[in-house]
């Protein structure tokens, strides 16, 4: 089994970016045109990076499945961008920034990867006012920061509760100044199907025009994925619907490496399911905990109005078992014992699968004013979807899942195996290692797209003979005619079930056997379930209309068809890691109190998987992960 | 949790060249918890069941905030709350019984694409007009350099708030997008950094907002009250005179 | 920056001159009420101010050239925003209702403009362009009252005085919108004084109107006893 080689340059943590920077190839600026770069997927990762590149003179071509790339999912994130600024002189640092980051993922990430995401961190802050970004401001007119989870500095930017929508129109309307200059060629509502490989080198892809149905093939001397995550294999997830993972599997299949997929994260504060019809799943803000204090009952099955329930039949078990953190553990500790309550039979609501998030001691103590104004328009949100008012009853909470650390696997320079395709963002197995904290995925996006990738993807095209982008070779013609034949056959089946019905089934199979924890036994059971649904999909699937206008159940088909061979490979990542490590938890694995217990002697390592046929057991390499400049150490929130 | 029946009068349109019209469906036990997208899934997979095509409509984020889904429910644009979008509306805001009539979001500058899908793209083509600060990556100063105001901070976010959802365009009386155009335009003018180029901005997005065919504002104001972020009408009072002055007062 | 003409065919622009010019016609609106009120300080009053007035020609003209130029643009260039208006929503919807506080005076500019439209052409006719000192200007006593009698004649007839009446009901729509819509369009919109602005605009759009109507009224409730 060949070690992966992150191309990690040599000499000390904190040089190495810079020696890196100074170091690369560069394209001279007069060839930069000439060069062809295809960027799907226009979120914070992609949207930053193509405008940069564009800037910098490279001829971009970017793909969203979306009407606008104004629409990437990115623009949902609510909470806050880190950047290890320092502004409210409470002791931050690039260095803190990074340890945090490195401890907050479990010690399965690469230390040279987030030591540059916190170095560059603070440019992102800089770049993002240049461009108009409303973060919130104190009366001086300077910035206003706030503390998060994992961290005991105030180092968390936003702009009130909309922090990814803001940063993302400024890397939009950076994108749309481009446009308008004609560097970049945009192609909405366009959906990426295949990866062009050609000799082992990345060349270009084949999309769908979503409304005209057309199946179209474009080359290029650089593609770079920036596509997110895939929380929608548990179907009910924080992510938008389109969230898929169709572009980074399809890459997977052409020989990309899939690193770590078992890293999920799974997000505690969530309004829970109430019914079957559910189509998704919505974040409550977790500033929550801070006021709010986590309970359930201590008799099981106990229907009482939660009001008429005394003090002394309530179980705080948050404030129980980690009396220092209390309520405000990292959030897979939150996630896992929310579960833990709810399958000894004490959850609440009507499914039982809920928790109280009360805030009757915070209004006692604070008053309501106070409260309105922390979290008025999450009160309102939560009575709008579930009708109950939080001033007067206990919310109800459930975890659900909601980023994804693992992803496609690249190299220092943000290249996969393949050489010129490049991931960025959070399809990418990312700086994250076994769990994200709070505010680090905005600071990801961007960090890739405005400050790495511009950099690193110069190395590779200087070493690339410009102008030789084209799609009149077999590799494209037999591209595009797989993926027009799948879309026939999609077509064709005309079962009994509906593409949703499969997507349920999937979903709810994740979540129960490789979701918040996992098992041996479960895990195996997933494996056989999953290659039944899938065999059943392909022969009993209803996809209605045709392939050559704006079909919806069409789109689904597909995203939902690479989910089902997608889960396997997750479930084998999640039952070959035998520890469990941030979203990882595998209960054979724990300590005598629960916690997650890592195996540092044997997986200290990047998993990374390559395809080896449909329902086979794909092949494992591994990157090992040396870590120079921190102690591995079990994480502690008592 | 309580379940209600439906008529809904549906807007079916094949694509942009053929000639669309009112289907009518029933949608039966619908959970009232259910959101306004979610009862259209449970009439699309029926649908689907019966051997139909389901009714095409855009959505995503489901929370309110990518602005890609919206619809004209009984003659108001995202349905009858304030405030909110479609996919935030539930079905606990309609009686037993009640007759729905949803339609597409109706402006010449909105081109319908398929039943309740319009396209948009002529927003983009006004932010690409000029709704930016042009600063490169790599040439911005530290971002404490230049203080902003807090108050002129905020009323940049209130507008910078938008969804670009488009409701503002199907609720006015003119289908005009001076809401949308607008709101970009203050947003950006209200903060130091974009006022550098704010004459060439206004002026740049207000020509292509009027190329892209939309209406003329007659100060109705039902762009507002349909907007599921509130965005104030103020702004458009600051786009037009900003627009007047930089005309005005432009050397050539 | 493009030309100055630009201005002249955006829609921003052009709202603009139908707000200039608005302002203009309210202006000579109040000056002519002005004129008109004379009237109840009876025909010798009246008839000298419309002498006056005579007099300053042929300077006069130059301003009734203007005003006449000002009311052609403010209604043609609305004219043609109407009917972009129209055709910018290619498809009526299949139900319309409001979800803000459309006002019915808004509603009604383009009905109410035309209407106003058709009152000033006829206005012109039945008291500009006539015979002062004919047949219309000879009241019950037999004698002539110039313009002052041809004006009680006119509005001793309950048909004429209800056209003249409905007619500044519009014109009171018209302005209670107009005025408020001015600011907005100019960019004048203010938070802490646009709502005065717009209470302002209705109260000066009733006053205006009822100040009109005053004179049909008065008129036809005193007759035959004026003067």
């Amino acid at each position: 089994m060949p070690e992966l080689n992150a191309k990690i340059p040599s000499g000390p943590l904190k040089d190495k970016w810079t020696q890196h920077k100074a170091h690369i190839k560069l394209v001279n600026p007069a060839n930069k045109h000439k060069y062809n770069i295809i960027v799907v997927g226009t979120g914070l990762a992609g949207g930053s990076a193509a405008a940069t590149l564009a800037e910098l003179g490279y001829n971009v071509q970017v793909f969203c499945f979306q009407d606008s790339p104004r629409r990437a999912h990115s623009i949902a994130a609510q909470g806050g961008i880190n950047a290890s600024k320092n502004y409210p002189n409470d002791g931050d640092s690039i260095y803190r920034l990074f340890y945090d980051t490195i401890k907050g993922g479990d010690f399965r990430s690469r230390e040279a990867n987030v030591y540059r995401l916190a170095e560059v961190s603070g440019n992102i802050i800089d770049q993002c006012v240049a461009q108009g970004v409303p973060f919130a401001r104190e009366y001086a007119g300077y910035l206003d920061n706030r503390s998060f989870g994992g961290a005991q500095v105030s180092r968390t930017f936003y702009a009130r509760g909309q922090t990814g929508q803001q940063l993302l129109l400024g890397a939009y309307s950076a994108l749309m100044k481009e446009v308008n200059k004609g560097s970049v060629k945009m192609f909405p509502r366009t959906e990426m199907l295949e990866l062009v490989v050609v000799d082992g080198v990345a060349r270009g892809i084949v999309t769908r025009n979503l409304v005209t149905g057309d199946i179209e093939t474009h080359a290029a001397d650089a593609v770079v994925l920036a596509t997110g995550g895939y929380a929608n294999v548990f179907h009910l997830s924080t992510n938008a619907k389109g969230a898929n993972v169709t572009a980074i599997w399809r890459a997977h299949k052409k020989g990309a490496f899939m690193a770590n997929p078992c890293y999920t994260q799974i997000h505690p504060t969530c309004i829970p399911v109430h019914g079957d019809y559910q189509s998704k799943l919505t974040l409550m803000s977790e500033s929550l905990r801070n006021d709010g204090r986590v309970w359930v009952p201590k008799k099981p099955q106990d229907k009482r109005n939660p009001r008429d329930i005394p003090e002394e039949e309530r179980d705080y078990y948050l404030e129980r078992k980690y009396p220092s953190f209390g309520n405000l553990v990292p959030r897979d500790l939150a996630s896992r014992n929310a579960k833990e309550v709810c399958d000894e039979g004490r959850g609440v609501g009507p499914t039982g699968q809920a928790v109280y998030l009360d805030f009757a001691d915070a209004l006692k103590r604070s008053g309501k004013a106070v409260l309105a104004e922390r979290y008025g328009n999450l009160f309102d949100m939560y009575e709008k979807i579930t009708g109950s008012n939080p001033y007067d009853e206990p919310m109800m909470i459930y975890p659900a899942a909601h980023y994804t650390m693992g992803g496609l696997w690249v190299d220092y320079n943000l290249m996969s195996n393949l050489p010129g395709l490049f991931v960025i963002g959070e399809a990418n197995f990312s700086d994250h290692g076994a769990n994200r904290l709070g505010a680090s995925a905005l600071m990801q996006g961007l960090a890739d797209g405005y400050f790495i990738l511009p950099y690193t993807i110069g190395d590779y095209l200087a070493g690339v003979k410009a102008g030789k982008a084209t799609t009149d070779i077999p590799e494209f013609k037999e591209a595009e005619k797989y993926a027009k034949e799948k879309i026939n056959r999609l077509l064709t089946i005309r079962g009994k079930r509906t593409v949703d019905e499969f997507h349920r089934e999937l979903g709810l199979l994740m979540w129960n056997q490789c979701g918040m924890a996992r098992d041996e036994k479960g895990l195996k059971e997933a494996l056989s379930r999953i290659f039944e649904i899938r065999n059943e999909f392909w022969q009993n699937v209803d996809v209605p209309g045709s392939g050559t206008d704006l079909n919806q159940s069409l789109e689904r088909a597909g995203r939902v068809a690479d989910f089902l061979e997608f889960a396997e490979t997750m479930v084998y990542d999640a039952l070959h890691r035998k520890e469990s490590c941030g979203g990882h938890f595998r209960e054979e694995f724990q300590t005598p109190e629960g916690e997650a217990l890592r195996n540092d002697n044997h997986f200290c390592y990047v998993a990374a998987w390559e395809f080896n046929g449909v329902g086979k057991e794909p092949v494992l390499h591994k990157e090992p992960l040396d870590f120079e400049e921190v102690h591995l150490a079990q994480r502690n929130y008592k | 949790m309580s379940k209600i029946n439906l008529t809904l009068k549906v807007w079916r349109q094949k694509n942009g060249r053929e000639k669309g019209g009112f289907e009518t469906y029933t949608a039966k036990d619908i959970d009232t918890d259910m959101s306004f997208l979610e009862m259209l899934d449970v009439v699309n997979e029926q649908l689907t069941h019966e051997g139909k095509e389901p009714i095409a409509f855009d959505h995503d984020c489901r929370e309110g905030v990518c602005g890609m889904c919206g619809a004209v429910i009984n003659g108001q644009a995202h349905g009858p709350l304030k405030g909110t979008t479609l996919c935030q509306l539930h079905m606990r805001n309609f009686r037993n019984g009640e007759t729905l009539v949803i339609e597409p979001w109706r402006s010449r500058g909105f081109p319908i694409l398929k039943d309740l899908v319009v396209d948009r793209s002529a927003f983009d083509r006004i932010i690409a007009a000029g709704g930016y600060i042009s600063v490169k990556t790599g040439q911005a100063p530290d971002a404490h350099a230049v203080p902003v105001r807090k108050e002129d901070s905020d009323t940049a976010f209130d507008a910078a708030a938008c969804i670009g959802c488009g409701a503002c365009v199907a609720a006015c009386p003119n289908a005009s997008a001076m809401l949308f155009t607008a709101a970009k335009v203050s947003h950006l003018s209200h903060l130091p950094q974009g006022q550098v180029e704010a004459p060439e901005r206004v002026i740049k997005m207000v020509e292509q907002m009027d190329k892209e065919r939309f209406g003329n504002c007659s100060n109705e104001y039902e762009c507002e009250a349909a907007c599921p972020k509130e965005i104030s009408v103020e702004h458009i009072a600051r786009m037009n005179s900003e627009y007047r002055q930089a005309k005005w007062k432009a050397k050539h | 920056m493009g030309s100055l003409s630009t201005y002249f065919t955006s829609s921003v622009g052009r709202k603009q001159i139908v707000a200039v010019t608005g302002l203009l016609l309210i202006l000579f609106v109040i000056g002519h009420l002005a004129g008109n009120l004379l009237i109840f300080l009876g025909p010798e009053a009246f008839n000298n101010y419309a002498k006056k007035l005579a007099g300053l020609r042929p300077g006069l003209y130059l301003v009734e050239v203007g005003l006449c130029f000002v009311f052609v643009v403010h209604f043609f260039v609305t004219g043609v925003l109407v009917y972009e208006n129209y055709l910018a929503r290619n498809t009526q919807y299949g139900v319309n209702a409001a979800k803000g506080q459309r006002s019915w005076a808004t509603r009604l500019m383009p009905y109410t403009g035309t209407l106003l439209l058709v009152f000033v052409v006829y206005h012109l006719l039945d008291f500009t362009f006539i015979d002062k000192h004919g047949h219309r200007s000879i009241l019950a006593d037999g004698n002539s009252y110039g313009l002052y009698g041809v004006v009680v004649n006119a509005f001793a007839d309950p048909g004429h005085s209800t056209f003249y009446i409905a007619a500044m009901m519009a014109l009171g729509l018209h302005l209670s919108h107009g005025v408020e819509s001015f600011i907005q369009t100019f960019g004048f919109n203010h938070p802490r004084y646009t709502p005065m602005i717009k209470t302002f605009s209705h109260i000066f759009a009733l006053v205006i109107s009822f100040a009109y109507s005053s004179i049909p009224v008065y008129i036809l409730l005193n007759y035959p006893k004026v003067p």
